[in-house]
C-alpha cells in the first residue's frame, strides 16, 4: 500500500510545484514507483515542470468523472523510470472535484504506487481541501518570508483540524549570505514560530530556475546545491538520516538542527 | 403572595431570568404567565440564561422543560452552572461582567492556537503552547499563556478591567483588556523579545506590562 503525502503552503510562489516534481523525481530515482497529482485545477504547471506538457491528452477531472480508466490519465516521465504524472485540468476549475472524489482516487492510487504526491493550489479554499482530503502525512513548505510563514502556521492548523497532524516542513529558498547578515528570518525563528520537525532546507539556487524552464528537475543536477538538497528529502522521506546541507553554517547551528530533525 | 417571584432581565450577554425566593408551585405560575405574555418577545431569541437561587437540580429542570418545550426557547445550561460555581454568585450578574478572576471557571488549552484560529470561553483561559500571529483568544477573565503570545489576547472581554494577561514571552501583535487597546510601539529600535514571564493589567486608563514579581 502506497502513502500518501500533499505538498502545501497557503501562500503561492513559495515552490510548492517545484518541490512536488523533486521529490517525486528524487524518489523515484532511489527506484520507488511514485505518482505525482496536479491538483491545481485551472492553473495546472506541473506538467510544465516535469516537461511533460505535450504529453497530456486525459486529466485528473476525466479520471474522476470516469471519461477515462486511471491508467489512461496517467503520463509516464520520460526520464525516470518509476515516474507518473496525473495532469490536473486546464479548462476547469476546482468545483471539478469533490474531496470524496479525490479520496477515492488516492485509495486507488495506492494500490499501485509507493507514494502518491500531491500538489496542492494556493489559498485554503476548495482546492485546498479537495487536495488534503486523501492524504496521510502533509509536507509544508515555506519560504523565510514573514508572510509565509505567516500562511504556513495557518495551514498547519487547518491540517490539524483535519486530522493531518505534525506535518513535515521545508524551507524553501534560503539566502545563506542573508541570514548571516541579519537580514532574513533563520532556521531557528522560522522553527520556534511554526513549531513542527524539519524536512529539510533548499537553499535558493539559479539552477533551479534554470530546470524549471527547461522541464528537468533539478535533482538530478549532480552540482546544484538545490539538487543535492532535494536528494536528501528524498532520502529521509525513505526514513534514512541525512544530516542538513552544510550551507556554509556555522557548526554549532548545524548540531543543533541535526538534534532538532533527529534527536526524537 | 409575593408580587414578583419571577423577573426577566437583560444585559449584554443575552437575557436572564431571575428567580426569588418564593413557592416552587407560585414561581411556576408566574413564569408560564410571563412567558405568555412576552412570548414574542422571546421568539427568535436562543440564549436565554437562567438564574435561580435557591432551587434544587429538579425545580430547575422542571423549569427548564416549561421554558424549552412549551415556549421553544433554548436555556443557555452552561451558564447557570457556571453561576452556581462561583464563590460570590451575587455580584456576577449584577456587575454586568464575569468576576471570577480571582477564582473561577477556567479552561486549558494543550495546543499552539495557530493563525485564523480563535478561541473564546466564558471564565479564564490557560494557554499550554504558543499563541502565533494571527491567532487569538478571548476571555471574559483572565489569560495565562504558557508560552510565547505573538497573537492578539483580550482578557476581561466583557468588561472587566481587573483582568491580566500573564506569558512567559509577552510580545503580543495587539493587547486587549475590557475596552482598552494596546500594541507595540512602532519604533524600530524596540526590542520586543522579553527575557522573562511578564503580566500585562490595566493601569489608569492605560496596559502596563511588568514583570511578575515586582519586588525584584
Amino acid at each position: 500500500m502506497g502513502e500518501v503525502i500533499v505538498i502545501t503552503s497557503g501562500k503561492g510562489g513559495v515552490g510548492k510545484t517545484t518541490t512536488t516534481a523533486n521529490i517525486g523525481a528524487g524518489l523515484a530515482s532511489l527506484g520507488k514507483k511514485v505518482v505525482v497529482v496536479d491538483a491545481d485545477i485551472g492553473l495546472r504547471n506541473l506538467d510544465v515542470v516535469l516537461g511533460l506538457e505535450n504529453r497530456i491528452v486525459y486529466d485528473i477531472v476525466d479520471v474522476v468523472d470516469k471519461v477515462c480508466r486511471l491508467k489512461q490519465g496517467l503520463i509516464r516521465d520520460k526520464r525516470y523510470e518509476g515516474l507518473y504524472l496525473l495532469p490536473a485540468a486546464q479548462t476547469k476549475d476546482k468545483t471539478a472535484v469533490s474531496p470524496r472524489q479525490m479520496q477515492e482516487l488516492c485509495e486507488e492510487l495506492k494500490e499501485h504506487f509507493d507514494f502518491i504526491i500531491i500538489d496542492c493550489p494556493a489559498g485554503i479554499e476548495q482546492g485546498f481541501q479537495n487536495a488534503i482530503a486523501g492524504a496521510q502525512k502533509a509536507i509544508v513548505v515555506t519560504t523565510p518570508e514573514i508572510s509565509a510563514v505567516r500562511d504556513a502556521d495557518r495551514i498547519i492548523g487547518l491540517l490539524e483540524s483535519k486530522g493531518l497532524h505534525n506535518p513535515l516542513l521545508i524551507i524553501n529558498r534560503i539566502k545563506q549570505e542573508m541570514v548571516a547578515r541579519g537580514d532574513m528570518m533563520n532556521i531557528d525563528d522560522m522553527i520556534d514560530i511554526l513549531a513542527i520537525d524539519l524536512l529539510g532546507v533548499v537553499p535558493d539556487d539559479e539552477a533551479i530556475v534554470i530546470s524549471t524552464n527547461k522541464g528537468e528537475p533539478v535533482v538530478s543536477d549532480d552540482k546544484a546545491f538545490a539538487g543535492q538538497a532535494y536528494r536528501n528529502i528524498a532520502n529521509r522521506i525513505l526514513g534514512e538520516e541525512v544530516p542538513l546541507m552544510d550551507l556554509e553554517v556555522d557548526e554549532g547551528l548545524v548540531g543543533k538542527l541535526r538534534k532538532l530533525i533527529f534527536g526524537k | 403572595m409575593n408580587e414578583n417571584l419571577v423577573a426577566f432581565k437583560g444585559n449584554k450577554e443575552g437575557i436572564y431570568i431571575h428567580i426569588k425566593d418564593g413557592n416552587f408551585k407560585a414561581i411556576k405560575e408566574q413564569l408560564e404567565l410571563k412567558l405568555k405574555e412576552t412570548k414574542d418577545f422571546f421568539a427568535g431569541s436562543d440564549r436565554i440564561n437562567f438564574v435561580g437561587k435557591n432551587l434544587t437540580i429538579n425545580e430547575k429542570e422542571e423549569l427548564k422543560i416549561i421554558i424549552e418545550q412549551k415556549y421553544g426557547i433554548a436555556v443557555n445550561d452552561k451558564k447557570s452552572l457556571e453561576i452556581k460555581g462561583r464563590i460570590d454568585p451575587k455580584s456576577s450578574i449584577q456587575d454586568g461582567f464575569f468576576s471570577g478572576i480571582e477564582e473561577g471557571e477556567t479552561r486549558f488549552i494543550r495546543s499552539t492556537v495557530r493563525s485564523g484560529q480563535y478561541i473564546e470561553y466564558e471564565g479564564n483561559l490557560i494557554v499550554i503552547g504558543d499563541i502565533n500571529p494571527g491567532g487569538q483568544v478571548v476571555a471574559k477573565g483572565n489569560i495565562v499563556v504558557m508560552g510565547s503570545l505573538r497573537g492578539i489576547a483580550h482578557a476581561g472581554s466583557d468588561g472587566n478591567r481587573k483582568a491580566i494577561v500573564a506569558a512567559f514571552n509577552l510580545q503580543p501583535t495587539q493587547l486587549r483588556i475590557a475596552e482598552i487597546i494596546a500594541r507595540r510601539p512602532d519604533s524600530e529600535n524596540y526590542v520586543n523579545a522579553s527575557k522573562w514571564p511578564e503580566v500585562a493589567r490595566i493601569e489608569g486608563n492605560a496596559v502596563l506590562i511588568e514583570p511578575y514579581s515586582t519586588k525584584k
